[in-house]
């Protein structure tokens, strides 16, 4: 790469030297594992479902490659760059979201896609980075300005995204956008008291869902209790970890990918255990580890409260996701569906993860005297 | 509540005030522009919230993220625990997996081969076999080792020792043989092991081993064509439709091969190239490119003798350029058979030197510089044409170009560029130096001078063609310059260097083209590229058969000639001998007296007339410009072409008064030269 001068006051020079380069290296590096995984898991899903393989690939090159030019280009603009952009997406994803009531594509029982030429749009992805932003500058302007009734409008604003995401049904897009609302909450200073009716309301809820949506329960009950009902995906997962052990059967060797119907996607972690092994399963591990945890300790240098509300949602959805879909495959936690990021197969959640990258990274450049222009 | 920075200290007491709680002033400055020596900073109480406020987030940050660690670690202790410590094997797969799917199998004929490739006779020249590959996933096994022995058993030319090896790793999926014919793959599926199977596959076999190897090209271990015809209609033969019908006669294609063969080794070539066209459609019957190889053993052939050098080689054509030379003037109306030109001398121009082989020294007949193939006349009849009509012909010749045909090895021609073409490139190209094409180039152009002056693409596809589309050729010349270059053509065979190829009743034509090689320090002596070109019968041509040798090296035989006349006009007249037969032609020995009255041309037309120089001055000037192509340009009987200024200048001083000499016709061309043809018809 062209070294580029300190003194380079162009877009690209000023924005090379105050982006978080370590970041970037890591986002880098999880596309370079993206495009790993999908040569390796997306040939056996393609066959199995009859569509042409090379399509299946290049679709997925495609987006990958769209992906890392979106982090770069959502990491250029500025802090209130990035608060319109939210602004606009969140509005977009909230009339879209709306819209796959009507008009969605129904896919395993739920309507959460919307049919374009080429991909299924499922806004509800995009949702997930622009809310999190914008309750960032919701809660962040209430405390700046008197009267402002930011937290009550943060409030109104999940209210309605809970009452969509329940409708798809959604559930756990649902827990990760509470889970982002809450962490929002809690590092914007929340009384520890509130912290805990939370908590209480956040564990009222899921036995809620356990009580209310069959899907849950039956998860739920398989998880605390694996010898009964069907285990299947669960076992084969856990299997393929075995079979690969610390160093992996060897690229192509694998065979969780030829009996899981969702190995190129919720189950990809799985398919790198068994072809690549623990240590490439840890390395993988630690990039997302790496993001979030550096991300969240780089905020505390970081004097805007809006930038730091709104980089801790975006980290948190970030990290919970990985979390999520690593544990389900790993039995850690009951099985929930959910994209590894840039990892899994998939356009929409590439891409929706790209964004709120993007985001972070142009939240998280160094500003002279840390001004929030 | 505010708060000063600069609180001293809780108890040290009242004191007198510090130096630097004075106000600061210069000196002999006035006490009110005093300036306080440190400042008051006060701190609002929403400030002071905010800051404590954010001191919380921070607290509260270093909070979250020791929980993501947490989480991140509980997820590493659960893969630790899932891969190393507690790992769950998978299962044996149950047996439901391992009974083959019924529908699974591709019954025979089912899986789509690719087509095969025949002749124009629908002879077979490729055609793709089912075959079976033998692959095995070691897990289902019950004792490997056993396995690979009874395998070896089953089929002897397996090795054991490789299998054994193969099935012992941990992999799921091991090749251990390719290309199993039906017996070797009933003798492994009788033996009933367990975890072995075949795949269906198909391989390419060319039955008839070398012959048209470099045309077919060959296939890769996918049958992807990677070369010949099988790259280049790679998608039509995948596809698997009919078969791919060439116009190659494999009757043809073996005479030629094995007259070519015959005099490569006899002459002691290093390579030889043979091409059979028929001069009406363009079709190649024959193409044939020496040293070959077993078209199935295609990969590992060398690459010398992949090389077709009938459309990838590039030589200098020599002599046989001189039809071209002879056409493009007598079409232009720039000279006339009845011109003479100086041969007398050697042309010394530039750095270069042109002489002639066996020269006569002295003026020659258009004829006789076909005839005796004088380089010296050759170069004067360019330089009457001119460079710029030189190139325009053989631009429409083609000669610029690739040659078109159905072979991605079609190479590109060398020439010099216009900036390039001056006098000296004009005079050696008149005789076929200074640029080189590929074999298959001169044959076109040659039949295009033969065949009434139509330039045709030469195709390897069987007439008529898949896409049913009229070959039409491009009209180059007038119909009346073809017959006239018909006759000289024959006299080249009856009286000149072509004699050996004459094959009595076939009335063949043709020309010799002898070109020494170039090597790294220009012309390589005693190195030649020995051509002939030949049509016949040319009463009525059909084919163009075209021998070449590359390096060959005369004996006792042709008294140590290596020249065209000597090594490769012979091969031509036996291929002649041979194939015509097979092509349903047959000897015309009733009126072989007749035709060849009609075919005959004097050597020197109106020879006794008075001698060079005369008419110089009886030359019209106004005739001086463009002749068009399709006028009647034979239309003076005293015709002279006025020399080229720079020509004139350039040579022998001697011969300033003309070297282009018009006679006044007699023998038999008293009228226009158009009307005393009669050409006689089949």
């Amino acid at each position: 790469m062209p070294a580029l001068s300190r003194a380079d006051t162009s877009l690209l020079g000023r924005w090379w030297w105050t982006v978080d380069r370590w970041t970037l290296l890591a986002i880098a590096t999880l596309i370079g594992f993206g495009y790993v995984m999908m040569l390796a898991a997306s040939p056996a899903v393609a066959e199995r479902i009859g569509q042409s393989r090379d399509l299946f690939i290049l679709k997925q090159v495609v987006f990958l490659a769209a992906a890392g030019l979106l982090v770069v280009l959502v990491s250029l603009l500025s802090p209130r760059g990035v608060r319109r952009l939210a602004l606009a997406g969140c509005l977009a994803a909230l009339l879209l979201t709306a819209m796959t009531l009507v008009h969605g594509v129904e896919i395993k029982g739920a309507r959460r896609w919307i049919a374009l030429p080429g991909l299924s749009l499922q806004p509800s992805e995009f949702l997930k980075p622009c809310f999190a932003v914008v309750t960032a500058w919701l809660l962040a302007e209430a405390r700046r300005v008197p009267r402002f009734p930011g937290t009550l409008l943060a409030c109104g604003l999940y209210g309605v995204i809970a009452v969509l995401l329940k409708s798809q049904p959604d559930i756990g897009m649902l827990a990760v956008v509470t889970a982002v609302f809450f962490a929002q909450l809690f590092v914007g200073g929340l009384n520890l008291v509130l912290v805990g009716l939370a908590l209480a309301a956040f564990a009222s809820a899921g036995v809620g869902a356990y009580a209310l949506f069959a899907h849950v329960r039956s998860r739920v009950l398989r998880f605390v209790h694996p010898d009964t009902g069907d285990s299947y995906q669960v076992d084969k997962a856990l299997e393929a970890f075995g079979n690969g052990g610390l160093l992996g059967r060897g690229p192509g060797e694998g065979r969780v990918k030829d009996v899981l119907p969702d190995a190129h996607a919720d189950f990809v972690f799985a398919v790198a255990g068994e072809e690549f092994g623990m240590l490439l399963c840890t390395l993988l591990l630690g990039l997302f580890a790496f993001i979030v945890i550096r991300g969240l300790l780089l905020l505390l240098e970081e004097s805007d409260l809006f930038v730091v509300l709104a980089s801790a949602g975006l980290v948190t959805s970030f990290g919970l996701q990985a979390f999520v879909n690593m544990g389900s495959s790993l039995h850690l936690i009951p099985t929930k569906g959910m994209t590894l990021p840039f990892v899994s197969y998939g356009g929409s959640s590439v891409l929706a993860v790209a964004l709120g990258m993007g985001m972070l990274l142009a939240l998280t450049r160094k500003r002279h005297h840390g001004e929030v222009p | 509540m505010s708060t000063r920075r600069d609180d001293p200290a809780p108890g040290s007491g009242p004191q007198a005030p510090s130096p630097s709680s004075m106000p600061a002033r210069a000196f002999g400055a006035p006490r009110h522009a005093a300036v306080p020596r440190m400042e008051t900073v006060r701190v609002t109480a929403p400030d002071l919230a905010r800051r404590a406020a954010m001191e919380r987030t921070r607290a509260r940050l270093v909070f979250a993220a020791g929980f993501f660690t947490l989480l991140f670690l509980a997820v590493i202790g659960k893969l630790a625990d899932a891969t190393i410590f507690r790992p769950l094997h998978p299962r044996e797969p149950p047996l439901a997996l391992v009974v083959p799917d019924p529908a699974t199998p591709a019954a025979p004929g089912e899986h789509i081969r690719r087509a095969m490739i025949t002749d124009r006779n629908k002879e077979i020249l490729a055609i793709s076999l089912p075959t079976a590959e033998l692959y095995a996933d070691p897990r289902e096994m019950i004792d490997t080792a056993d396995a690979a022995h009874k395998l070896k058993q089953a089929v002897p030319r397996l090795d054991e020792a490789q299998m054994r090896e193969r099935l012992a790793s941990a992999r799921q999926f091991v090749y251990l043989a390719r290309r199993l014919s039906p017996n070797e793959e009933m003798a492994i599926n009788t033996l009933g092991i367990p975890g072995v199977y075949f795949q269906t596959s198909e391989r390419r076999r060319y039955p008839l081993g070398r012959v048209a190897a470099q045309v077919l090209g060959g296939v890769d271990v996918d049958e992807h064509g990677v070369a010949g015809v099988e790259r280049f209609f790679d998608d039509r033969l995948r596809q698997g439709a009919d078969p791919l019908r060439l116009s190659l006669d494999v009757r043809v294609q073996a005479v030629v091969r094995d007259e070519l063969l015959a005099a490569m080794t006899e002459f002691q070539a290093i390579g030889a190239c043979g091409i059979v066209m028929d001069v009406r459609t363009g079709e190649v019957l024959a193409m044939v490119s020496l040293p070959d190889y077993d078209a199935n053993e295609f990969g590992d052939a060398p690459p010398e003798d992949r090389f077709n050098r009938a459309v990838t080689g590039m030589y200098e054509p020599g002599s046989t350029f001189k039809l071209q030379t002879a056409a493009m003037a007598l079409d232009s109306g720039a000279a006339h058979l009845w011109d003479q030109f100086d041969a007398r001398d050697d042309i010394k121009i530039g750095r270069f030197t042109i002489t002639d082989f066996q020269g006569k020294h002295r003026w020659l007949y258009l004829p006789e510089v076909l005839a005796y193939s004088s380089n010296l006349g050759a170069a004067h009849i360019a330089l009457t044409v001119g460079g710029e009509r030189q190139r325009a012909w053989l631009g429409e010749m083609g000669m610029f170009r690739r040659i078109g045909i159905e072979l991605p090895e079609a190479g590109l021609p060398i020439f010099p560029p216009v900036a390039n073409w001056k006098e000296v490139a004009t005079m050696t190209i008149g005789f076929g130096h200074g640029i080189a094409v590929s074999p298959l180039h001169v044959v076109r152009a040659t039949a295009a001078v033969a065949n009434g002056g139509l330039v045709l693409r030469p195709t390897l596809l069987a007439e008529p063609s898949e896409d049913g589309a009229p070959r039409d050729g491009t009209r180059v010349m007038q119909q009346a310059t073809s017959d006239t270059m018909r006759r000289l053509m024959r006299l080249v065979v009856t009286d000149g260097y072509g004699k050996p190829a004459d094959v009595p009743g076939y009335f063949v034509g043709g020309k010799t083209g002898t070109a020494e090689k170039v090597g790294a320090h220009g012309y390589k002596k005693h190195t030649n590229v020995s051509a002939f070109i030949s049509v016949f019968p040319m009463n009525a041509p059909r084919y163009a058969v075209y021998m070449m040798l590359d390096e060959p090296h005369g004996n006792a035989s042709t008294g140590g000639y290596s020249t065209a006349g000597a090594v490769s006009a012979p091969a031509a007249g036996r291929v002649i001998a041979r194939i015509a037969p097979m092509l349903g032609l047959f000897p015309q020995t009733d009126d072989a007296a007749a035709i060849q009255a009609s075919l005959a041309i004097a050597l020197q037309p109106g020879h006794g007339t008075p001698a060079h120089g005369t008419a110089a001055a009886t030359r019209p000037e106004t005739d001086r410009g463009e002749t068009g192509r399709g006028e009647a340009v034979h239309a003076l009987p005293v015709h002279v072409e006025p020399r080229d200024q720079r020509h004139e200048a350039s040579t022998d001083p001697s011969s300033r008064t003309s070297d282009v000499v018009a006679v006044p016709p007699k023998d038999g061309f008293a009228a226009p030269p158009k009307d005393g043809f009669a050409v006689a018809a089949q």
